[in-house]
């Protein structure tokens, strides 16, 4: 019979024999690899989901008039047009800005003209007290921001009289937004009706762009809307790639750290088993060594072992990881997480790692002295 | 005349203070039974024991089948065991996850490929045909001694090294432990045997006396039955 044959056999009986103590030792590998398996899940398909997520957070491209004179610049609405005609599919939404210096009474107020579809699927985190205003068509409601409501002692339901010049609106506050922004300073209301108080009809401030996609692809719309915009600013918002850099770097830092921490853990359980199994193992191995067993021979067993049972936990563990990352993903997220392939091999190798290292004390064996063990000491 | 398969020469042992073999010499000729007889604490595990590869002299020199085993290291006293010796114990020592077959088998795998079939044939001769599946634990203490020296007998060793191989047993697995070791005599092998039984003593060619260590007396049990 070929050595490999016995070398099976010996391995087969040796697992049946300490399936208490390996199971202990499973159960630990298992827990670790189902955790280590769920956050890298979690983290490879988080980092897309969360990408998307961060697309919501406003816009990350701005179009502006280049600076220049005292006058403030103004671009011509039919910027809007044409980037609509570039049928960029990565553009979510557009939303153009007129900002008009007005006065509510004695009080000087920044109202900022827009449409509200758009500004409303761009910044879905804002916090409305009262009704909303959901058509850019709507030129009797508007939205005040939270300091400038504040200030202005105006609630949903109030009227607001807006001059500027000798022009004057009127309009009727449908809520109260608060966005962290400067837009909670600022009145907003439909685009046509800043542009007829402030007397610059198809005239437009800014226009905010909403791109969705990798930070590859946001550039690559950038240089497109350059390209095709000659003459204006066309700026990403660099906050916000750099915050969310920042995000997703602390996230990836702390499930590296966390499965550096839960494989330690694993580690110490399987070391426990496998301390209790190395003394009972102490006579097998002195008889091994008085029958000519080499060390490495006999540790060549226990390490195909320890490292079976981490291949078999890691299995196990990748299996339970996918199930706990889709429900992480589901609590967190709100949404299923897909499981990667890719984590089946990294999780099976840690199990592995932390297997071989937790049978530190297996290893111990081979200075087993046989005479020592034979004579009953 | 044939060269002696072990040759002993001044052989001492420390443990510490504790002198546990003082200036023993003997030769063992190929074939020879030989009995290691004394009180407990003469030395003589310690001296079957450093014949067997399993402890170092602290001086003196032992050559086994032409090997100075004094001069050997870890590795090469683990392959010395492996080609030259087989081992009895008094306690057995059989791995005891492994079937009787699996444990003869033991000792091949440690000592170059194993064949199934002839460690069955070897359990056959111990008279264990119908025990091959069996673990220890569901053998006898004799059946299981059997076991030890189908397994002893496996390599086919240059030197047998029985530790009281009977100092668990029964009378009626003694004898059959006994009858065992005089078919092997019988067949040629040599065989170092300690004991503290003279019955056993009687039955081998010289019987070594050792006390506090010190070599005493060297008989021969046959001679002076004649």
């Amino acid at each position: 019979m070929p050595s490999r044959s016995m070398f099976l056999r010996i391995l087969w009986k040796l697992l049946g024999a300490s399936r208490g103590r390996l199971a202990v030792a499973l159960i630990a590998l298992t827990s670790g690899a189902a955790v280590c398996s769920a956050l890298l899940n979690v983290n490879l398909d988080a980092e897309r989901k969360l990408t998307q997520e961060f697309r919501t957070l406003g816009a990350n491209v701005v179009i502006a008039p280049p600076a220049g004179g005292s006058e403030v610049p103004l671009a011509d609405a039919a910027v809007l047009d044409r980037i609509t005609a570039m049928h960029i599919l990565q553009i979510v939404a557009t939303a153009p800005y007129l900002y008009v210096a007005a006065n509510s009474g004695t009080q000087p107020v920044i109202l900022a003209g827009t449409w509200f579809d758009q500004v409303a699927r761009m910044n879905s985190w804002w916090k409305l007290e009262g009704g909303g205003v959901s058509s850019r068509d709507d030129h009797e409601h508007c939205l005040v921001g939270f300091t400038a409501a504040r200030q202005l002692g105006l609630a949903p339901g109030s009227s607001i009289q807006l001059r500027s010049g000798d022009r004057e609106i009127s309009l009727t506050v449908a809520g109260i937004v608060t966005t962290g922004g400067a837009e909670d300073n600022q009145i907003l209301t439909n685009l046509d009706s800043a542009q007829a108080l402030a007397g610059l009809p198809g005239r437009v401030s800014l226009v905010q762009v909403s791109v969705a996609g990798t930070p590859a692809e946001i550039e690559g719309v950038t240089r497109k809307l350059v390209n095709n915009l000659p003459g204006l600013d066309v700026r990403p918002v660099r906050q916000i790639a750099a915050a969310e850099g920042t995000i997703l770097g602390r996230i990836r830092g702390l499930i590296f750290w966390t499965i550096a921490l839960i494989l330690i853990l694993s580690m110490l359980g399987v070391l426990a088993s496998m301390a209790a199994l190395a003394m009972e193992r102490r006579r097998d191995v002195g008889l091994m060594k008085a029958l000519g067993g080499t060390v490495q021979r006999i540790m060549r067993l226990f390490l195909v072992e320890a490292g079976t049972l981490g291949a078999v936990g890691g299995l196990l563990g990748f299996l339970l990881g996918v199930v706990l990352a889709r429900w992480m993903g589901e609590r967190i997220f709100g949404v299923a997480i897909s499981p990667r392939l890719e984590v089946l091999p990294i999780t099976i190798a840690l199990t592995i790692g932390v297997a071989l290292a937790g049978a530190f004390p297996l290893r111990l064996l081979g200075r087993v002295r046989p005479a020592e063990i034979l004579r009953g000491e | 005349m044939m060269a002696p398969v072990v040759q002993v020469e001044q052989l001492e042992k420390r443990f510490g203070e504790v002198r546990a073999l003082d200036h023993v010499s003997f030769d063992v000729d190929p074939g020879e039974w030989i009995a290691i007889m004394g009180p407990s604490g003469s030395g003589k595990t310690t001296l079957i024991n450093i014949l067997g590869g399993l402890d170092h002299p602290s001086a003196g020199r032992v050559v086994v089948d032409g090997l100075e085993i004094g001069n050997l290291g870890e590795r090469e006293l683990t392959r010395y065991r492996a080609d030259k010796i087989g081992f009895v114990f008094q306690q057995f020592h059989l791995i005891p996850y492994l079937s009787a077959l699996e444990n003869v088998m033991l000792a091949q795998y440690f000592h170059s490929i194993t064949d199934e079939k002839e460690a069955a044939e070897a359990l056959c001769r111990v008279g264990l045909s119908d025990r091959l599946g069996h673990v220890p634990s569901e053998l006898s203490g004799g059946e299981q001694q059997r076991v030890a020296i189908a397994r002893a007998l496996i390599n086919q060793p240059k030197l047998i090294l029985a530790d009281e191989p009977t100092g668990n047993l029964d009378e009626a697995n003694e004898a059959i432990v006994l009858k065992l070791l005089r078919e092997l005599h019988a067949a040629g092998h040599t065989i170092l045997v300690v004991t503290h039984s003279q019955a056993i003593g009687n039955l081998a060619d010289r019987r070594v006396e050792l006390e506090h260590g010190r070599l005493v007396r060297i008989s021969s049990p046959s001679l002076a039955k004649e």
